[in-house]
């Protein structure tokens, strides 16, 4: 097995420029010689599905071939099965494509956290990341997560680093953030050591709002021959988007340019037209999930036309004049909830709190978030991605760039501040499932 | 998963009725016990029976959608008139050409009456001869739900089968009140008869009352008859009361309700009682159960059911059932659902998949052996495999007085032991493979 990545220009020499490319996985089918699967191509900027416990959020299988056209690309994080400090699934044969039933056509990446969970109040050791789980705390050693990938046998990984997740600087941030740098690349080498199955490896590039950290974490990276790609999944979460995106670059100036980046916590619409100007390759889909969860439907378009009045990026399905609408959730769309409900039983399936809310809005929000990379990818081979993401801002009053902190998103109304919203969500609008762990952020 | 080949080569009716809005035609009857297989021609689907309802309380069935559903084999699916009345209310489903069209489902849909929601749910439930009065929970406004205000609303909501409100009285009252209900709702019934407006469109089902009762039962059924309605319902059961009551009563029911019409006993079941009371003679069923216990992680099985969220589970690689062809069995294990079960909403999807594959899939085969002219022996099959030697007595007695006697060993040496117990709690160990 073999993942490549290809860009689009044979000039990468600008690392914090936006590109295309391609991520393409071989994989050799069974143990059979000469019987290779075609190989699965990924166009980028693209995302990887997010999943809860396997699955994208709401959707079964049959549902989720619904939506047509999204990446063969899908990511799972090992928290959701850390039921035990050894979770059962690694006894399964299958591996994890096959535990969750995922097509082998599908390119799989195994995380370690939730990206939809961003307090988290488990502190790691020297010699273990540690996650919370219903059980207890369980401790993610580099070495019993490379046990697991070898029995896993996901395509890429994002090996355990140590986060700083203190939200505001202080004194001693100097301290903590140079210690996260030291564990990160030990657990790294610890990991790499123990790793059989051939995995792709994005190493995440840590350092915080440490400059220097950060320089000597990048330089050590670009050092190794045994990356494949680069996570951005440390940056301090509180910071406003464009000094996260300073401290990207910051990095990436010093990494292999011709490896891909995958930075978390931009899956909103803004963000990610933001990242990629920066030169950010790959995200996830938890925004269409954070609209989903609002009870809201996604309109956001880039690209398809000159208009610049002002335009909301949503449509509320819970506000009152839903309840006689007849309409789709928007005239033209092609999804299967467009095409087959209408915005007044959307409306009541929220209000009567039933599931099949989410399950339709889920549908019609990934198929709107496909469509918006789809446009992405074009923007950039027409060489009008500055000025197409500028229009774009402008339409949906978010020029200004997000503010310092969740709950000023929030209270500012801000457009596409969902994931905001998320955070601090107790259970899905139709049932009583809690979210995970909420409670324990709640302590802080 | 389509059922349209099941009747293949009948194609003369042993008996049928042509009523306005439906036409019933019995195609197969068991030499041995009451069962009998027929097509059932509603305005918007022609559904086979006996056959089970998956309850849709709002109008969805908990985060399946109509192509699931259909993929599934559903042909007809409950809403709950008391829920759908208030919210979306019948003037928007109006609007919306019905609930077919609002919810998007072209099959076969029933609503019931909304009575026994209003009294179960409600505080302040008064009975009278003009209705059902009530406290709006909103706005605690005192508030009457009539035959004719019922029917009314049913009649916006454009189902195919309608049921009548009655006067539901719990199956655990005893004395004169039960007498009362029962003459109630056949006036009840009257008056909804008289206040149906789409009679060509929706089919009007009377519900036999009575309670335990045997002298009233039979009043109230031959009561109903006379009215020359579409289809029977047997209502006031499955409330709790002792399981020897209740199959001698839907018994009882079913001999006296017309054999060319349809029979319906709501509120069942458990697999067992779908199975028993096939036998005894009905047609259709609805029940919350298979969708609701989905949603604790339970999974539906012939031996009963399986708690996925036990830790036993959680290394077992199988799946469900290996002789289910829903899309959860093809594709995940047991420890994969332990992992979700109760945690995500896919989790609470891929069981109640499973579940209403169960259900239909146990509806297709009870039909299957009483065309073939083999129910007996099918029952004494489910019944090994549900309960080994260890029936209920109920079970028994239900079955022996259909001339299918478990006691006796057929030619496998299998023979039942019955036992007190009103129904098997702890699912019977799975058979070895």
């Amino acid at each position: 097995m073999a993942l490549r990545f290809e860009l689009a220009s044979a000039k990468a020499s600008a690392t914090s420029a936006p590109r295309r490319g391609k991520l393409v996985l071989d994989r050799l089918v069974g143990g059979d010689v000469g019987a290779e699967r075609p190989a699965i191509m990924l166009e980028t900027p693209s995302f990887f599905k997010y999943t809860r416990h396997g699955l994208q959020p709401h959707l079964v299988l049959e549902v989720a071939a619904e939506v047509d056209a999204l990446p063969p690309a899908t990511r799972v994080q090992l928290e959701d099965f850390l039921d035990s400090d050894t979770p059962d699934c690694n006894q399964f044969e299958g591996g994890l494509h096959k535990f969750i039933a995922l097509d082998t056509t599908e390119i799989l990446m195994l995380d370690t956290m939730d990206p939809t969970i961003t307090v988290r109040t488990a502190k790691p050791t020297n010699t273990y990341m540690a996650i919370g789980s219903e059980g207890g705390t369980r401790r993610l050693t580099p070495n019993l997560f490379a046990q697991l990938v070898n029995s896993l046998k996901p395509d890429i990984v994002i090996p355990p680093a140590d986060i700083v997740e203190e939200p505001l600087p202080s004194l001693t941030q100097g301290k903590r953030i140079s210690k996260s740098v030291t564990r990160s690349a030990k657990w790294l080498d610890e990991c790499m050591a123990a790793l059989t199955h051939p995995v792709a490896v994005f190493a995440p590039v840590v350092g915080s709002h440490s400059l220097e950290l950060r320089t000597i974490a990048a330089k050590a990276l670009a050092a190794r021959h045994d990356i494949a790609g680069y996570t951005f999944n440390d940056v301090c979460l509180a910071l406003p988007l464009e000094h996260k995106l300073r401290l990207v670059q910051h990095s990436l100036e010093l990494l292999d340019a011709s490896k891909p980046r995958y930075m978390l916590g931009a899956s909103a619409p803004d963000a990610v037209l933001r990242a990629v100007l920066s030169g950010i390759d790959l995200f996830d889909s938890t925004y269409p999930y954070a609209v989903t969860e609002q009870g809201l439907a996604s309109t956001y378009v880039l690209g398809e036309d000159d208009s610049t009045s002002l335009l909301p990026h949503c449509l509320d399905l819970w506000q009152e004049a839903m309840f006689a609408d007849f309409g789709p959730l928007v005239d033209g769309c092609t999804c299967f909830t467009c095409r087959s409900h209408h915005r007044s039983y959307i409306h009541h399936l929220l209000k009567t709190k039933e599931m099949l809310a989410t399950v339709l809005l889920q549908i019609h929000n990934m198929h709107w978030y496909q469509r918006f990379f789809d446009n992405i990818r074009r923007s950039l081979e027409r060489g009008s991605l500055a000025t197409d993401a500028a229009l774009f801002f402008q339409r949906y009053g978010c020029e200004e760039l997000p503010s310092s902190t969740n709950e000023q998103n929030k209270q500012a109304g801000r457009p596409f501040s969902e994931l905001d919203t998320l955070a601090a969500q107790l259970c899905s609008p139709t049932t009583k499932i809690q979210r995970k762990r909420h409670a324990e952020s709640q302590a802080i | 998963m389509t059922a349209s080949d099941e009747f293949g080569h009948l194609d003369t009716p042993l008996e049928a009725s042509n009523s306005p809005a439906l036409t019933f035609e019995v195609f197969a009857r068991c030499s041995k016990t009451k069962a009998r297989a027929s097509k059932m021609h509603l305005p918007h689907y022609k559904a086979h029976t006996p056959m089970f309802m998956p309850v849709g309380t709002m109008g969805s069935i908990k985060g399946i959608t109509t192509k699931q559903l259909e993929a599934l084999d559903c042909h007809v699916i409950l809403g709950n008139t008391y829920h759908l009345g208030s919210r979306p209310g019948p003037e928007l489903l109006e609007k919306a050409g019905g609930l077919h069209k609002f919810m998007t489902w072209d099959r076969g849909l029933l609503t019931d009456s909304g009575g026994f929601q209003m009294v179960s749910l409600l505080k302040l439930a008064n009975i009278t001869e003009e209705g059902v009065e009530f406290e709006n929970p909103h706005d605690g406004q005192k508030m009457m739900l009539t035959p004719e205000m019922s029917i009314g609303l049913q009649n916006a909501i454009g189902a195919d089968i309608m049921m009548q409100l009655d006067d539901v009285v719990s199956s655990l009252t005893t004395g004169p009140r039960v007498e009362e209900a029962m003459w109630r709702s056949v006036r009840w019934l009257d008056r909804s008869i008289k206040a149906h407006k789409r009679p060509t469109e929706q089919n009007l089902f009377p519900i036999v009352q009575g309670g335990l009762d045997v002298d009233l039962r039979t009043k109230s059924a031959l009561e109903l008859v006379k009215r020359d309605s579409p289809g029977y319902a047997i209502g006031g059961l499955s409330g709790g009361e002792a399981k020897g009551s209740f199959w001698r009563m839907v018994s009882l029911s079913t001999d006296i309700l017309p054999t060319n019409k349809p029979r319906y006993c709501m509120g069942v079941g458990y697999a067992e009682d779908l199975v028993v009371c096939s036998a005894l003679g009905v047609d259709m069923y609805d029940c919350v159960f298979p969708t609701r216990t989905a949603r604790f992680g339970n999974a539906l099985v012939r031996t009963g059911s399986l708690s996925l969220k036990q830790g036993r589970y959680s290394a077992d690689f199988k799946p469900i059932d290996k002789d289910c062809d829903c899309p959860t069995c093809a594709n995940y294990t047991r420890a994969y659902l332990h992992t979700t079960a109760t945690k995500e909403t896919t989790g609470c999807h891929l069981i109640t998949v499973h579940n209403i594959a169960f259900q239909m899939r146990l509806m297709r085969d009870i039909r299957q052996a009483i065309v073939e002219d083999r129910y007996p022996a099918f029952i004494r099959e489910f019944m090994r495999i549900r309960f080994g030697k260890t029936v209920p007595m109920w079970i028994v007695g239900a079955l022996q007085s259909v001339n299918v006697d478990l006691t006796v060993p057929d030619s496998s040496g299998y023979s039942a032991e019955p036992v007190a117990d009103d129904f098997q709690k702890t699912p019977n160990a799975e058979p070895e493979l």
